[in-house]
């Protein structure tokens, strides 16, 4: 009555269950676990649904008929893939839509790898054209993807063990694995005759290792000084000052992407802070603002030194009874440089104005910003 | 066997239709949607022009319209003659000929030359619209879900900035420069009489000019699908004679003046403890003395609500969706001579013009006014912020006292 197969994932949906029941008894936070569990049950019971129905893929109407029908299938791990990808997906739906897509893609693959091979088996009654046909079929979306996916968990384990290593030996690092790469390289290029399972291997070794490293440098984690400019916001945290600030001028932005979305270009030139304002024209001292809405502003600097753009964005409360100003500002740009100022004003100039754009530095020169 | 077989097939009977009665039918509906396009009433017909972009546009349609109309009548009669000439009534395939050089050339270049020309005047007019050098005057306006907002900044004849929503007041011929944006998603800047549209886009401030030939109020539409109420977001553009524009500037500009008794009184408590932590009035102050500062970016995902300093100077509420004034007084001021218009205008919402049925109806529950995401327990994906204005669930005697007090508001 059962199949073979039918058995064998009614076997993991039963398991599957009584897991359940024994997860739900010894756990108090059973809402994932059960999710997954109760899915791998589903997700079984349909893989052995469909196993029932098709009767493994073995005798069928044409099996008298057909001389490619003769062979009896082979065994076949994508069934499995397919139930993995179904729990994923159940799994998706209450955690993450970033597992809920992986549970889609591992499904869709599995799904194609199936039926392709279901096909291919019965395509004739030559084993090796049925294979070839498979191969013809699937290697062209196989290929892309394994190399993807290969190529971005390289990378990422890459990344981990230069963030792991300190920056002198990171640098050291990158010239040694690069340099035996082409090295590498070069001697399989000297040798044509060589085999290509010994490429293979050695290229698998030498990935195996650098993932093993990764994931190793995963665990002890970034280098001591990434972790303390994270913690203290080295590159976030914005000095408005006269003076060069170590981190937030160290690689200073030198394009501006979006012109024609400003609100006004204000050009600091011989030591004197102006507005040319959409529609109004240049030498402005003053530019209206809306109400809460992020809006850019300009900064040119035409002036010999190196500046930045501050703007006073009234004060706010730190502590009972203390405040402080909320600034916001451009990097140190030179002469000629160009950086964009996005700022949102969400009270009005008479609740807590003026609000005013200055250059730390040059005394005596502002715009005032009115927020209506 | 085989003949007799084939006799007893009977042909089904087929209930011929009168070409004629076609015809007519096709003609007569041709007709009804022809002659139902010729509304009376339509503030936004298109082929109205009024003022100077607007005619530009216009000077281009009407040409392009009459080129594709010709065009199109051409090709109709010529697929009608090969229809009902060439029909098969079983005469012998004709001779087939493949390729004729000059007809397929000449059917190429004429499309070619008439697309050329089109294509002239039409970029011709698309810069000369994109003009912003020659600027009177600018306004910036920032559209939200779903309303627009107005903020005129200090420039020649107004010394402080002013802030209005619904109704853009623009004095008459003068080139006006508006500076476009939006603080949530996309929307369309839309006064056909005036101009073409223009779309508002979070983060890009974009221009479009607007110059009114006569005064009067010109309406419009976003255009730009943007959410649950866009078909609730108008506009109503106002022209002003330059000297009424001054008296209206001196209007929004005047101080505020808060009411010393009576329900207007009491309703400006309600509205300093319900209204005001979205709605800005310039000058309200709470029992300290200190001015109240309203927080919609608290409170609404766009963060802006319109500030109400001068409401009853508008006409209208709730994104231009309804009237302030009731149909005689709004009749009065949109049906006012050019002469009389501006005086109407100014005189702003008394009492007895106010269109009481549909302001009570807004404020006793404005969602189920006018489509909005306002339902305290849907706002899990906006933390608690509303789209639009919530159901306050006033009592029907706060609902008086804050009409009385709006009503002191212009």
């Amino acid at each position: 009555m059962f199949t073979t197969g039918s058995k064998f994932y009614l076997g993991i949906s039963t398991l599957a269950a009584i897991v359940s029941v024994v997860f739900l008894i010894t756990n108090d936070q059973v809402a994932l676990g059960c999710v997954a569990l109760l899915g791998l049950m589903v997700s079984a019971g349909i893989i052995a649904g469909a196993s029932l129905a098709s009767r493994d893929g073995g005798e069928t109407e044409n099996a008298t008929t057909s001389a490619a029908a003769d062979a009896a299938p082979t065994s076949s791990i994508w069934p499995l893939a397919l139930t993995l990808g179904l729990v994923v997906l159940i799994v998706g739906i209450v955690t993450e839509p970033l597992v809920f897509v992986i549970g889609i893609g591992v499904i869709l693959a599995a799904l194609a790898e199936w039926l392709v091979q279901s096909w291919s088996e019965r395509a004739s009654a030559d084993g090796k054209f049925n294979a070839l046909a498979r191969k013809r079929i699937l290697n062209p979306l196989e290929f892309p993807i394994l190399a993807t996916a290969i190529t971005g968990v390289i990378a990422i384990s890459f990344s981990r063990i230069m963030l792991a290593v300190s920056k002198d030996g990171s640098a050291i690092l990158f010239i040694v694995i690069s340099t035996l790469i082409l090295v590498a390289i070069s001697l399989f290029s000297l040798k044509p005759s060589i085999r290509t399972t010994t490429v293979a291997a050695i290229a698998t070794i030498g990935a195996l290792g650098l993932v093993s490293a990764g994931i190793t440098t995963f665990g002890i984690g970034e280098r001591e000084e990434l972790v303390i400019a994270a913690e203290e916001g080295h590159y976030s945290h914005q000095e408005c000052g006269e003076e060069k600030s170590k981190y937030y001028d160290k690689h200073v932005e030198r394009t501006v992407s979006s012109k024609s979305g400003v609100i006004a270009t204000v050009i600091l030139k011989d030591g004197e802070l102006t507005a040319k304002v959409l529609g109004i024209g240049e030498g402005q001292k003053q530019i209206t603002v809306p109400r809460a809405n992020p809006t850019s502003i300009l900064f040119q600097n035409l002036d010999d030194t190196d500046h930045r753009l501050t703007a006073y964005l009234g004060k706010e409360p730190v502590a009972e009874g203390v405040t402080e100003d909320i600034l916001t500002c451009t990097q140190m740009i030179g002469k000629g440089g160009k950086q964009v100022l996005t700022i949102k004003i969400n009270k009005p100039t008479f609740a807590e104005g003026p609000y005013t754009l200055t250059v730390p530095g040059i005394e005596g020169t502002s715009i005032e910003m009115i927020v209506p | 066997m085989m003949s007799k077989a084939v006799e007893e097939i009977k042909e089904p009977t087929v209930k011929k239709r009168n070409p004629r009665r076609v015809v007519a039918g096709l003609a007569g509906l041709s007709g009804a949607l022809f002659l139902a396009s010729c509304a009376k009433n339509a503030p936004q017909d298109t082929w109205q022009p009024k003022g100077e972009n607007a005619q530009k546009i216009d000077d281009l349609q009407k040409p392009v319209f009459a080129i594709a109309g010709v065009v199109g009548v051409i090709v109709l009669v010529a697929v009608a003659v090969v229809i009902f000439r060439f029909k098969d009534r079983g005469q012998p395939i004709p001779h087939q000929t493949h390729g004729k050089p000059v007809f397929e050339i000449t059917m190429t270049v004429i499309p070619a030359l008439i697309l050329a020309g089109v294509g002239v005047f039409t970029a011709r007019t698309v810069f000369d619209l994109a003009k912003t050098d020659d600027t009177e005057m600018i306004i910036n306006v920032t559209g939200q879900q779903w309303w627009w907002e107005y903020d005129y900044p200090v420039q020649d004849g107004i010394s402080a900035p002013i802030i209005s929503s619904g109704q853009l007041v623009i004095p008459v011929g003068t080139k006006v420069l508006l500076r476009e944006t939006s603080r949530d998603v996309i929307h369309s800047y839309w006064i056909p009489a005036l101009n073409g549209k223009r779309d508002a886009v979070p983060g890009r401030v974009h221009t479009l000019r607007l110059e009114a030939d006569e005064p009067g109020i010109y309406a419009g539409q976003c255009t730009e699908f943007c959410g649950l109420s866009h078909a609730n977001m108008r506009m109503e553009a106002v022209a002003l004679s330059k000297e009424d524009f001054a008296k209206w500037v001196d209007a929004q500009l005047a101080a505020y003046q808060s009411p010393t008794e009576g329900l207007a009184k009491e309703g400006e408590a309600v509205f300093i403890a319900q209204c005001s932590r979205c709605h800005q009035v310039n000058g309200l102050e709470n029992a300290n003395g200190d001015p109240i500062i309203s927080a919609p970016e608290e409170n609404v995902l766009a963060g802006a609500a319109p500030n109400l300093t001068k409401f009853m100077s508008r006409n209208t509420f709730a994104g231009a969706t309804w009237d302030l004034l009731n149909k005689t007084c709004r009749d009065n001021v949109w049906n006012a001579t050019s002469e009389e218009f501006g005086a109407k205008y100014l005189a702003g919402v008394s009492a007895e013009c106010l269109n009481v049925a549909d302001l009570r109806d807004w404020l006793r529950n404005a969602p189920a006014k006018k489509p909005m995401y306002a339902d305290p327990t849907k706002l899990a994906d906006t933390g608690g912020l509303t789209r639009g204005m919530p159901n306050l669930n006033l009592t029907e005697d706060d609902i008086d006292k804050l009409m009385a007090y709006l009503l002191t508001l212009k």
